[in-house]
């Protein structure tokens, strides 16, 4: 049987896979077919109808289930989360797991899609070290990101020692993985 | 990392994991099946089997049956839900599979399972297995089976692995 304690290792290890049957595009299918329209069908049901109120109760379940170390801000307009262990890619780092290029963008990969569908555009950043963070606001709302420590104050990922990496991906009002753009 | 010994090869902090991980895994196969067939299928079991789980193969090859019922039994325990006796005997380990842990928490929450969904446990334990010496055998499914782990099996009867192409009532009827 494949297993869900080490999910996020067999998981990484078929973007690879895909990647080598049918290139790029497959696996940015997978994302948005298989993980955002089917495996990811409760996130959709509760977001699509509930926006943020959805959100909250969406990442409130599953970031506690997969005992994540994060920190989710509500402001007026904008649901924000800082992630500071990221579950999923601290198992990776920490069992040596690397076969697909940039397993990170995979959550761009189903969640842009989603929100997309949904209304909202996001702002993003992830350092490849398990540090990410998120700022979900409607398309119509023409507003920048926050500066570190604006919204989420000291829990803001960006205050971090350890944030800057030599690597660190960016998106502006993004909804798909292809948005992204390394920072220099 | 998780203080309590195993023999998984790839170990967590949090001693089991999440179960809403499985519906990707049911996702996961649909979706091969929908774009490269069910050869690609199959092929995508096969190479799981053969490169993803490379280092249990390389401890079943040195540890024999042993280090199979070891597994399973650090396996199981690791899978929230799961209900599995696993018996070593002389020439094969078997494994009583009397709640699926995936199949269960799958058809509790509604998700629409493939059918053949059950037969990738033959196909990625056997290429597991086969570096060993080895064979899996499976037989039942969609939410209870038996496992078995030889080198001298008869051949896998891919109809003896139930489809789940319909809910079992052992797992949907409540008490």
């Amino acid at each position: 049987m494949i297993g869900c304690y080490d999910f996020c290792g067999h998981y990484e290890w078929t973007f690879e896979w895909l990647r080598e049957q049918g290139g790029h595009d497959l696996v940015l299918d997978y994302w948005e077919n298989a993980i955002y329209r089917q495996s990811q069908t409760h996130a959709t049901a509760l977001i699509l109808q509930k926006g943020f109120d959805g959100m909250r109760e969406y990442w409130g379940h599953t970031l506690e289930h997969e005992a994540a170390g994060y920190a989710a801000t509500e402001a007026p307009g904008v649901y924000r989360i800082d992630m500071h262990q990221c579950p999923s890619k601290g198992f990776l780092i920490r069992n040596g797991l690397v076969q697909f290029h940039d397993y990170c963008d995979h959550c761009m990969g189903w969640i842009g899609p989603l929100m997309r569908d949904a209304g909202f555009v996001i702002d993003h950043e992830h350092n490849h070290a398990g540090q990410c963070w998120w700022e979900i606001r409607s398309t119509s709302d023409q507003s920048a990101a926050s500066g570190p420590g604006e919204l989420a104050g000291d829990a803001d990922v960006r205050l971090r020692a350890d944030w800057q990496t030599p690597a660190i991906d960016h998106y502006d009002r993004a909804i798909h993985p292809d948005d992204k753009r390394p920072l220099p | 990392m998780n203080s309590e010994p195993t023999s998984l090869p790839y170990t967590d902090t949090k001693p089991v994991g999440a179960s809403d991980f499985y519906f990707a895994s049911n996702s996961t196969f649909r979706f091969i099946e929908q774009r490269l067939g069910m050869e690609g299928l199959r092929r995508y079991w096969h190479d799981l089997g053969t490169r993803y789980y490379a280092p249990v193969a390389e401890r079943w090859k040195s540890g024999g049956l042993g280090a199979v019922a070891t597994h399973w039994r650090d396996f199981f325990k690791a899978e929230p839900g799961a209900d599995v006796e696993v018996e070593q005997a002389k020439s094969e380990v078997v494994l009583h599979v009397r709640t699926c842990p995936i199949i269960k928490h799958l058809r509790d929450n509604n998700r629409d399972i493939m059918s053949v969904f059950c037969q990738h446990c033959h196909f990625v334990s056997e290429a597991i297995a086969a570096p060993a010496g080895l064979c899996a055998r499976v037989s039942g499914g969609n939410g209870s089976c038996t496992q078995r782990f030889g080198a001298a099996l008869p051949p896998q009867d891919i109809e003896a692995i139930t489809s789940c192409a319909s809910p079992s009532p052992s797992i949907t009827d409540t008490p």
